[in-house]
């Protein structure tokens, strides 16, 4: 395997991570392409490395980028491409949230405003089902069992997140649907 | 609320999330219910904010730094946001393959579950807020329908429904 320099794999998770709409999968996928097309990594490799990713807390493709510049240009390499992956979306984001308290004097704005929230909401509630559509087909029962136990122990007995996620590893560990 | 302690509660909510926005509850019980220091309706236009721009959904993150505590609340959320991706590093080099073992596999598998129901939960105060008219109900539905059964970018749910919301209050 060629071993590309740190400024090359940085300018390529610029691209791939402030460039490609739709969250973290179409970006992690492109990037997946990319490696193999260079010949940066095995497939093999990026296995690993996509499934350590699913499981690290937090953001999965600023995990995948972290580890993938680790395995390329080591610690620098992990720094320097998750700087390059998330600079640029954070101040875009931040912008945006301070345009928003300008707008709120706006009537047809905060119209505008009123619909994109709306909109979120939607996303959100498709964002949950997505979450766990690919296991509704295969283990429909634990799913539905653990997503309403979930859903009860937050809303009626107002347990904290962090309970309830090390209620449901622990029930995880021991039912395998 | 100062940064340094924002960021302490950015990153609980950002170390127990394993998938997008599985942030969201934590977030909303510590900075919405418990300190009072952002309102539903801004954790909404972060949520809606995050969406608006490339890059993957945990941004949101940021704006909520922001609306909490200005320019630095926002570095403390972006600060939140990339910590627990350097996790992988360890991992990476000490677990190596036993990631795949039926009960750590099983065990991730049903936190994910959980999650949704958690986020599922915290939608219903969320919607209450958001959705105060039938077109903002109407709105809310055909995003979530067009997300499930289309493969659309969500930056194209998301300009339509300021689109239609807009014609309508010009109409």
């Amino acid at each position: 395997m060629p071993q590309p320099r740190l400024r090359t794999i940085a300018l390529l998770f610029l691209k791939i991570g402030n460039l490609t709409f739709g969250g973290g999968d179409p970006a992690m996928a492109a990037l997946q392409s990319e490696f193999i097309r260079r010949e940066w990594m095995s497939s093999e490799r990026y296995g690993l490395i996509y499934s350590l990713a699913r499981i690290t807390p937090g953001t999965n493709i600023l995990a995948l980028s972290a580890g993938a510049g680790w395995d390329l240009a080591g610690w620098s390499g992990a720094i320097f491409v998750v700087l390059a992956v998330s600079v640029p979306t954070s101040v875009l984001v931040a912008l945006l949230t301070a345009g928003f308290d300008s707008f709120t004097s706006n009537r047809l704005a905060m119209a505008a405003i009123s619909g994109v929230i709306a909109a979120a909401v939607g996303i959100m509630a498709a964002g949950a089902y997505l979450l766990i559509k690919p296991h509704l087909r295969r283990r429909a029962l634990k799913t539905c069992v653990i997503a309403c136990a979930a859903f009860l122990l937050a809303a009626q007995f107002k347990m904290t997140p962090i309970q309830i996620f090390v209620l449901a590893a622990l029930a995880g560990a021991f039912w395998r649907a | 609320m100062n940064p340094f302690l924002l960021y302490l509660f950015l990153v609980k909510a950002t170390l127990t999330s394993f998938s997008g926005a599985t942030s969201l509850p934590v977030i909303q019980r510590d900075l919405v219910e418990t300190h009072h220091v952002l309102t539903l309706r801004q954790l909404n236009a972060a949520m809606a904010a995050g969406r608006a721009t490339p890059g993957p959904m945990g941004l949101y993150v940021v704006s909520v730094g922001y609306f909490v505590a200005g320019p630095a609340g926002a570095v403390a959320g972006w600060l939140a946001m990339i910590t627990p991706a350097f996790f992988i590093i360890p991992m990476l080099h000490y677990l190596g393959k036993r990631a795949e073992q039926p009960a750590v596999k099983s065990a991730i598998q049903t936190v994910i579950m959980a999650a949704a129901g958690l986020i599922a939960a915290a939608l219903v105060p969320l919607a209450k807020d958001a959705l105060a008219s039938p077109m903002l109900i109407a709105i809310a539905v055909s995003s979530f329908a067009v997300l499930v059964f289309t493969r659309r970018d969500p930056i194209w749910v998301i300009a339509g429904s300021a689109l239609v919301a807009l014609a309508i209050a010009l109409i």
